[in-house]
């Protein structure tokens, strides 16, 4: 969810009216935004905006577009989508570019003389679309040009890495992309896009001028926009051509919402794609689909009628014919989030406002009920808490070391875990299959809290099972401890007895060996003939791994497998 | 409490020593309290400390005193020999008889430690004492030992009873300190330790209780018994009255853990309201917990969505059919659920890659899959995971608690009825409204902001309406209420917390005290 910076005058200026904060916090809604931050000295409000599906409100000419039009009950269209013939100005690709950086967008801006506020925002949403929507500029990268120091047709082209050199923003010197790749920042930063590639993909002028080495950096000469410039080449490459067009798109109607003249570019491709070979940029991808009345009616619970629900889509941006049981809708340009009648029936909400739907209750009648685990559990705690035994509530993530080092069972059967691949601390990596070590856990940093202490906890456990379907199980568990100067088997016993008791689930204790517990002192749970768990006092080492200084001994079972 | 009123909660033991400081203007030390009270030293140290804090009783003085007294082995020095006297003895006997003993022949008697013995020849050669004869033969010279005598003489006073040790002369002093258990070494006979010596008195609050201490307190009795009611005796005694204010002794206690006792409200509630609960795993496939929920392999949709990834075994067996291929179908064109679909190349094999469950919607998903009762009213209370740095508002591992709802009847006013259910039955809110909101599985999706009477306003929750692309490729064709509650903002105010790993915290003092404060 990106997170842009408006300011309030701009706002103001874009959006046609003298905004104040509070009307900027009323209207969020229209744009699906929440402001998070407001500077009443310099004007400035953080705005976080959610929906994932439309970059184009990523930035305050989209969100003034937006709330706009529903202010204004309709949306004028932008008359540069709609140029026909052959553009003044072409870019070539060069046969190769399909293995690399397949598609490329521009168009010319002329006559909006860039302001400072114009040009934070042109940045930030060039930042914002390539970061977000862009993958980091794997799938959309985006530059800004100097339009008069170019001499068209452009050449969108690759060169080896160390054929060409020129200088790129940031730097003095002259350098080559290889160098660039290795020396600059954003060399490093977006480097690894084009690992693996041979040759690079470069922007150069009919003069042979660089434009940018995309996705990485642009040149100096002609990629540093100034303030003042009044004609600007806005260009957007990357891997998907639909990403790339939008993105241009939306570039193009911001700059037109500043007043800009906006005229197209020729893109030709020696190769196929989905516009053909010469596409047309910007380029109006939407095409007018019918949608049915009903399912907008029904989806929202209310008979709105054809004129109200034309009149909402209308004051969103759409472009909308209405016959008496269908609806012909086309989203503007600048979207391409349309994929099923229900977007549509939302846009139809967001107009409306959604204060003005009345709720209704459900009716349905439906059993409420708890699962059988639950149930049992809460059986199980009844009976503990009754017994003494303060519940313990521990985070399921848990780290090798405690789960396994201290536990005294490395290298041991018992030592099956899921474990995280991508660990983000040590202290989280793997999944508790156990809860025994979060009860030790509890009573090793509690030495002071004042004794006895009787714990336990009910809760999952994940236990690695590479017969399953999920390579693991998850399935709950009962654990308690006894810390107290007296604790021994006889005692932990006595509360396990009479808990089987109670839950009416006979068992038998096997003598065994565990590490994690005195020989001699252990038990196996049995249930039905089943290994269902252990009992025991814990051995010294295991007490002196959690540096626990008090005799402790325990019991852990798995519930299901007990039950009869 | 002091006033004269109330010295019907005093205890005997307290009465007996408040008369016995009462007698004698001067301060009392404790031990003079014992001789004067009868009563036992314990006894007189429990009563002064209850005395202090309730300010009847003041300390007037406090010593220090260094006393020395006898180990055990000091009392068998004294009853038989130290050993420079033993060897003493030792040696002029033999010699009395014309025999000479060697070192080796007084370690060969066992009587004490070879290092003791050294110890002790070395000093009596050094005073003169003993010598050297030939063949290593000890010769006494007919000195009289200073040690020896000294030792008798101190061994002799110290038996009689402990007594501080400046009323020694300063060379005795020293020898003692010799002589006396140090660190490393308690095998001497003498111990040297430092005596508190405290002195009480009255205080004017004290003095004014005296004229009003009880009679007979001594007769009285603070504990009803078995014995007392069985002959019916206790009607010869009278009861001491009890300071009731005092705080009483904290007990050790099972009780649940406040967190899950809050959450366990909110499962009671949604049973009450006719959810049914649903379970999951903690692992599951990225199939699950995201490609039937139509979130794209590829879009930024799931960048904002870092998960844990599980390393050994990386991937499920295999993804049910025929569920794999209709969401695969669905993100490819839209399938049959009249969508456009995502348009990529969905990759069958990723959807096998097994994460930590990130969001409990997972759970939603296989029961829509599971030809679920309809209409139908689910919820699940999950544990899911976020790749995350731990901090204040971040836990490596949190409760979602979300649900789902099935019926012909469901529509986007029904979703909002729903919601404004929750938001009186949840938080009690009579204000609530709702916001546009983005979900990738749900359109319409809505936020649901609540007024909460001690909260203020809050967002409670959100929810919407599944997108077709999630229902239709699981087998289910009535419209589906898809809704999430964030309720550990609530739990962590009604616990007084303001750091949301407290709620899994380790400290058993903390878990002890927490409590719901509403």
């Amino acid at each position: 969810m990106p997170t842009i910076s408006i300011f309030q005058e701009d706002f103001s200026h874009l959006v046609g009216r003298r905004a104040s904060m509070s009307d900027i916090e009323q209207w969020m809604p229209y744009v699906k935004g929440e402001v998070k931050d407001v500077s009443r000295d310099t004007g400035e409000v953080r705005v976080e905006l959610q929906d994932t599906n439309r970059p184009d409100l990523w930035c305050v000419e989209g969100i003034a577009r937006q709330i706009g039009s529903v202010l204004n009950k309709g949306m004028t269209p932008y008359p540069f989508f709609s140029h026909k013939g052959p553009a003044k100005r072409r870019i070539q690709v060069v046969q190769g570019m399909e293995a690399v950086r397949p598609y490329v967008a521009a168009c010319v801006s002329l006559g909006y003389a860039m302001t400072q506020e114009g040009l934070d925002q042109c940045i930030q949403t060039q930042e914002k679309l390539a970061d977000a929507f862009g993958r980091k500029r794997e799938t959309v990268s985006i530059g800004l040009y100097r339009f008069s120091s170019i001499v068209f047709p452009v050449t969108y082209g690759l060169v080896k890495p160390d054929e060409i050199r020129f200088t790129p923003l940031g730097f003095e010197e002259k350098m080559t992309p290889q160098e660039i790749l290795t020396v600059h920042p954003k060399g490093l930063e977006y480097g690894s896009i084009l690992a693996g590639c041979e040759r690079l993909p470069l922007l150069w002028d009919s003069d042979g001028q660089v434009l940018s080495f995309p996705p990485i950096i642009n040149s100096r000469e002609l990629g540093e926009v100034q303030l003042g410039d009044t004609d600007l080449l806005v260009e957007v490459t990357g891997t998907d051509l639909s990403m790339v067009v939008l993105a241009l798109n939306i570039f193009a109607s911001n700059l037109a919402d500043r007043g800009a003249a906006i005229e197209s570019v020729d893109i030709a491709y020696p190769y196929e794609t989905e516009f053909g070979t010469t596409v047309k940029t910007p380029l109006d991808m939407n095409h007018s689909q019918h949608i049915s009345l009903d399912a907008i009616e029904k989806a929202l619970g209310m008979s709105l009628g054809s004129e109200s629900i034309q009149e909402a889509l209308t004051a969103y941006g759409y472009q909308v014919k209405t016959t008496r049981q269908s609806v012909s809708v086309k989203l503007p340009p600048f979207r391409n989030d349309l994929m099923h009648v229900m977007d549509v029936a939302e846009d139809v909400a967001i107009t409306r406002g959604y204060d003005s739907f009345s709720p209704i209750m459900p009716q349905s009648f439906t059993v409420g009920s708890l699962s059988k685990e639950e149930q049992t559990s809460d059986r199980i705690r009844d009976l503990l808490v009754g017994f003494g035994f303060q519940e313990i509530f521990s985070n399921i993530m848990a780290s090798h070391q405690e789960l396994v080092e201290r536990m005294r069972i490395a290298d041991t059967e018992h030592a099956r875990l899921v474990e995280v691949d991508n660990v983000m601390s040590q202290t989280y990596a793997c999944l508790r299959p156990s809860i025994l070590p979060c009860l030790l856990r509890v009573e090793a940093l509690s030495p002071r809290a004042f004794y006895p202490h009787l714990l336990f906890e009910v809760g999952e456990i994940a236990q690695l099972d590479l017969e399953a379907d999920l390579g693991s199980r998850t399935t709950l568990s009962i654990a308690a401890i006894s810390a107290n100067p007296g604790a021994n088997f006889s005692e932990i016993h006595s509360y396990l007895d009479l808990l089987m008791y109670y839950m009416a689930w006979p068992y038998e204790l096997e003598a065994v060996t565990h590490p994690s517990f005195l020989e001699g002192r252990v038990g196996q749970i049995r249930c039905h003939g089943h290994a269902v768990g252990y009992i025991g006092e814990f051995h010294p080492e295991v007490l002196e791994a959690w540096q626990i200084n008090m005799p402790t001994s325990g019991f852990e079972f798995e519930i299901r497998k007990s039950e009869p | 409490m002091n006033s004269p009123s109330n010295t019907d909660s005093l205890h005997p033991l307290e009465i007996q020593v408040l008369r016995a400081l009462g007698k004698d203007p001067k301060p009392l030390t404790d031990l003079q309290l014992v001789q004067h009270t009868d009563l036992a030293a314990s006894q007189v140290s429990m009563a002064v400390g209850w005395l202090l804090t309730k300010q009847l009783v003041s300390l007037a003085s406090e010593t220090t005193t260094t006393y020395v007294s006898l180990t055990a082995i000091g009392t068998q020095f004294q009853q038989a020999a130290s050993p420079p006297e033993w060897i003493l003895q030792t040696v002029r006997s033999s010699a009395q008889e014309g025999t000479s003993l060697t070192v080796k022949d007084l370690q060969g008697t066992g009587q004490f430690q070879p290092a003791e013995l050294s110890r002790a020849i070395g000093i009596l050669k050094k005073e003169g004492v003993l010598q050297l004869g030939a063949g290593g033969t000890l010769e006494a010279t007919g000195q009289i030992s200073a040690t020896v005598e000294a030792l008798r003489s101190l061994l002799n006073q110290v038996h009689k009873g402990s007594r501080p040790l400046d009323s020694f002369p300063p060379d005795h002093q020293a020898l003692l300190r010799q002589y006396a258990v140090k660190r490393g070494n308690t095998q001497e006979p003498f111990r040297i330790d430092d005596h508190t010596e405290r002195a009480y008195l009255l205080t004017d609050e004290g003095q004014k209780l005296l004229p009003h201490l009880r009679e007979g307190a001594a007769q009285e009795i603070s504990q009803v018994t078995p014995e007392l009611l069985k002959d019916g005796s206790w009607r010869n005694f009278s009861f001491r009255k009890y300071s009731i204010n005092l705080r009483p002794p904290r007990l050790a206690v099972g009780r649940r853990h406040s967190y899950r006792e809050f959450l366990d409200t909110v499962k009671y509630k949604l049973t009450s309201m006719g959810f049914q609960e649903m379970r999951g795993e903690l692992i599951e496939t990225e199939f699950w917990d995201m490609d039937a929920l139509f979130m794209p392999q590829f879009h930024p949709a799931r960048a904002i969505h870092d998960v844990y990834f599980v390393k050994n075994p990386k991937k499920a067996k295999a993804i049910p059919e025929p569920f794999l291929s209709q969401v695969a179908q669905v993100h490819r064109d839209g399938g049959t659920s009249g969508s456009k679909g995502w348009k990529y190349q969905y990759d069958c094999e990723r959807a096998k890659r097994l994460v930590l469950r990130s969001q409990g919607t997972a759970v939603s998903a296989r029961t829509l899959a599971q030809n679920p009762p309809i209409p139908g009213k689910f919820f699940s209370i999950a544990r899911c995971f976020r790749y995350d740095n731990v901090d204040a508002t971040h836990a490596t591992d949190f409760f979602q608690v979300e649900g789902i709802v099935l019926g012909s009847d469901i529509n986007f006013r029904t979703l909002l009825g729903l919601l404004k259910l929750f938001a009186t039955e949840m938080a009690q809110a009579k204000e609530i409204r709702f916001f546009p909101a983005y979900f990738p599985f749900t359109e319409p999706s809505v936020e649901l902001h609540v007024r909460h009477p001690k909260l203020g306003w809050m967002e409670l929750g959100g929810a919407g309406l599944f997108r077709s692309e999630v229902t239709i490729p699981l087998g289910v064709t009535v419209p589906v209420i898809a809704w999430g509650l964030g309720l550990d903002r609530m739990a962590m105010v009604a616990l007084g917390i303001q750091d949301i790993r407290d709620l899994f915290t380790s400290d058993l003092e903390a878990v002890r005290n927490m409590r719901r404060q509403f």
